[in-house]
């Protein structure tokens, strides 16, 4: 996100030099364009999808474009079990974890913080969370899941669910 | 703390725009849907309502913007467009540097100096990515995996997590599989390969242009078509 908003503010020129690809839309075309071949059997257990701030609602409002279809729609290619969180989208919690939380002592409200999308994730009852942010997987995989008692939620990173889902 | 005299406009230290304080209604959906409000005893609400009366420095020195997680739920429902995001981030660029909470500021002064997070050095970092590819090439019965590092005229060029080289080493491998299974011509360049910017959490607008930049010249002096941001 600092990388695309610095690009556009300070080096527009480059724009016109180079592209630039999102996790997100590089993914979607490998998938579209037959460039990896998916298994959709070796996720079964019950997925969900968490929205990270910055490529939903924070894209949105900054550079008019919310990652929000993609990612669901290599959800649907990995997975024939998975269910959204509510709310999600633009109107998603955060993890507990941006901003650079995570790097700062207040661990006491980063957890409290994620504690909110933890109810969110045990009312889906979901055993696989995908997420495809580095913070947000941390603060999962790290923290919340110890914090909450979640030691059984396998967090994984969705280039991960695509890799693992990959037939070679 | 003394009264507030309201029949004066107060003193102002930060030029605050119109569209961080003035325009707000004092509604109270930011604060309603926050999952912050009330630690710290601030809220999103309560931040422009101490602006708009003067208090900038109360705000400056609150532990409460640095709590905040920049997520912007307060200003997607904010029936007025306040920019609560970059407003957040202009009241902690007003922060002296050492007081930036825990490791923030050391991080951004670290890729200033380094070209990373954690200062891992090119020797180190070239040896590591070498170590974990043979690693993983075996793993997954691939011995004709290399890692394209400094590669000219990529189709896509890579930077990396920070955290990643630093001590989650496995977690690059997803990218690999990826990147081999699709065909891809890529590289990932040996100096200033950091992906992610503090500076963009600290305030810090001239360390963020300078690491953008980096990444700019990586791209030029590589030849790379594209670049693929590491989220």
């Amino acid at each position: 996100m600092a990388t695309r908003l610095g690009l556009q503010k300070w080096f527009p020129d480059a724009l016109k030099k180079f592209g630039v690809y999102t996790v997100f839309d590089l993914l979607v075309k490998y998938i579209k364009e037959g460039r990896i071949k998916i298994d959709k059997s070796r996720h079964p257990q019950l997925a969900t999808y968490h929205d990270p701030c910055n490529y939903g609602r924070k894209s949105e409002m900054m550079f008019g474009h919310g990652y929000y279809e993609e990612p669901r729609w290599i959800m649907d290619q990995c997975t024939e079990n998975w269910v959204d969180l509510y709310p999600n989208r633009g109107y998603q919690f955060c993890c507990g974890s941006g901003g650079g939380i995570w790097l700062t002592p207040y661990n006491k409200e980063r957890i409290g913080h994620g504690g909110k999308k933890i109810e969110q994730i045990k009312a889906a009852g979901a055993k696989l969370l995908v997420v495809p942010c580095h913070t947000c997987y941390d603060q999962f995989n790290k923290s919340l899941k110890v914090e909450y008692n979640m030691e059984d939620l396998e967090v994984k990173y969705l280039w991960a669910l695509v890799a693992d889902s990959i037939v070679l | 703390m003394e009264p507030l005299d309201l029949t004066k406009q107060p003193e102002r230290m930060l030029d605050l725009k119109p569209e961080w304080a003035n325009i707000c209604f004092s509604c109270g959906t930011c604060a309603s849907g926050c999952p912050v409000s009330g630690m710290d005893s601030w809220d999103p609400r309560k931040v422009i309502r101490a602006l708009v009366l003067g208090l900038e420095q109360e705000v400056v020195d609150a532990q409460w913007p640095w709590i905040c997680t920049m997520c912007g739920r307060c200003q997607y429902a904010c029936p007025q467009g306040v920019e609560f995001v970059s407003l957040i981030r202009y009241l902690r660029s007003h922060r002296e540097r050492d007081k930036v909470p825990g490791t923030l500021h050391k991080g951004v002064m670290a890729a200033l100096k380094t070209g990373n997070n954690f200062s891992i050095p090119k020797d180190d970092f070239i040896f590591v990515m070498e170590d974990v590819a043979e690693e993983f090439a075996e793993e997954e019965g691939l011995p004709d995996f290399k890692i394209p590092l400094d590669k000219k005229g990529a189709n896509i060029l890579c930077t990396l997590h920070g955290k990643l080289p630093y001590g989650q080493t496995d977690d690059m491998k997803f990218w690999w599989k990826i990147f081999y299974a699709a065909g891809e011509d890529w590289t990932l360049p040996t100096e200033n390969w950091e992906g992610v910017n503090w500076a963009l959490y600290t305030g810090d607008d001239e360390a963020m242009k300078t690491m953008v930049g980096r990444i700019v010249e990586n791209m030029e002096k590589l030849e790379a078509k594209n670049l693929l941001f590491p989220e």
